[in-house]
């Protein structure tokens, strides 16, 4: 880890998201069939999500932590855009090549390179 | 395909062979990433397990091990996964009023824990397939092999990072980024493909900003506009986006 977490605050985290996540299921099964999926709010809140994804993937890509770091920044958007090439040339979408394809580079690299 | 079953048994049975193709093997392939990148960033391996468990949604655990990485509170990372979580409730919005109303009781708070987004997929096209009380046993042989495949695969995942060569670790952890990144290109509303695309332009200001909050802060500000110009749009239109 780069930062030091002592134990309580990396447990207390993972209640709190366990408890968070689990609600949004529960929460899902007590409104099902009485809200309406289309609404307002459904449409922000799945905004939102999206973008925090987004987020989340150009963080992992762009500012890795862990081993991706030493990797050049380079590579790893090349590894992406060969992978979405894959994915979406053609008429029909990829997702297995396309996985496999970014993740082979990156293996290939990292031979090449340790 | 039409499904003719006999049984609830003959559902379930359905549900398992539907797993054992692509769901399983991408979401394995998920947990191992997950557990490789939980090896390398140093975290026990039974935090790693559990999360698996209990979060059990792949961008959620990424996002919590990330963000605790680099130093976010409890709190913040905990709020983050949260919102990721979030389409969860959408998702069995849309998918429990399908079920039998027999089976629609206080075990289905048991059993959302199985549904994950592959299960949730899959379910979708098929519910309308078969009748109504075939469908609970069918989720049920569909979702069960793939939340039990997250313990395996996570552990798997956790101690290859330690044994194999460094260029295997580095394709472990590329896996989900890269997974990620190409169920994007099945989003089809503009209104969620802008969000995508604000959500990864402000990423870099918001974590030179403060890193800590930066996932929550992108998810929310371009989630927001996002939403807000949807919205402006629609009104102008009058239709939708």
């Amino acid at each position: 880890m780069n930062v030091e977490l002592s134990s309580l605050q990396v447990w207390s985290a993972l209640a709190i998201a366990a408890a968070g996540t689990y609600a949004c299921r529960a929460l899902g099964v007590m409104a099902s069939g009485k809200i309406n999926q289309d609404s307002e709010f459904f449409r922000w809140l799945s905004a939102v999500t999206y973008a925090l994804v987004a987020a989340l993937v150009v963080r992992m890509v762009l500012m890795p932590v862990g081993p991706l770091a030493s990797v050049p920044a380079g590579w790893r958007i090349g590894f992406c855009a060969v992978s979405l090439l894959v994915m979406v040339v053609g008429s029909r979408r990829r997702p297995a090549l396309a996985l496999f394809s970014g993740t082979a580079l990156m293996l290939i690299y990292g031979m090449a390179s340790h | 395909m039409p499904a003719d079953f006999q049984s609830r048994q003959e559902a379930f049975r359905a549900g398992l062979q539907q797993a054992m193709g692509a769901p399983i093997w991408v979401l394995f392939a998920g947990m191992i990433g997950f557990g490789a990148m939980a090896n390398t960033l140093g975290f026990n391996v039974w935090l790693a397990m559990l999360t698996s468990l209990l979060v059990f949604a792949l961008p959620g655990q990424v996002v919590l091990l990330e963000m605790l990485s680099t130093g976010a509170s409890p709190l913040t990372a905990g709020l983050a996964v949260t919102l990721t979580s979030s389409r969860f409730l959408t998702m069995v919005v849309t998918l429990f009023p399908q079920l039998d109303a027999k089976d629609r009781n206080r075990g289905l708070y048991a059993r959302v824990q199985l549904l994950a987004m592959t299960a949730w997929a899959v379910s979708m096209r098929e519910f309308p397939h078969m009748a109504p009380k075939y469908r609970l046993p069918y989720f049920t042989g569909l979702g069960l092999p793939c939340w039990l495949i997250a313990l395996p695969g996570t552990a798997l995942g956790y101690l290859l990072a330690g044994q194999v060569p460094m260029a295997v670790t580095l394709a472990l952890v590329f896996i989900n980024p890269l997974f990620f990144l190409l169920t994007f290109t099945d989003v089809r509303p503009w209104l969620y493909r802008g969000a995508i695309v604000g959500g990864g332009l402000v990423c870099p200001f918001f974590y030179a900003w403060d890193r800590d909050t930066s996932l929550l802060m992108s998810g929310l500000v371009a989630g927001t506009a996002a939403y807000l110009v949807d919205r402006l749009w629609r009104q102008r239109t009058g239709g939708a986006s």
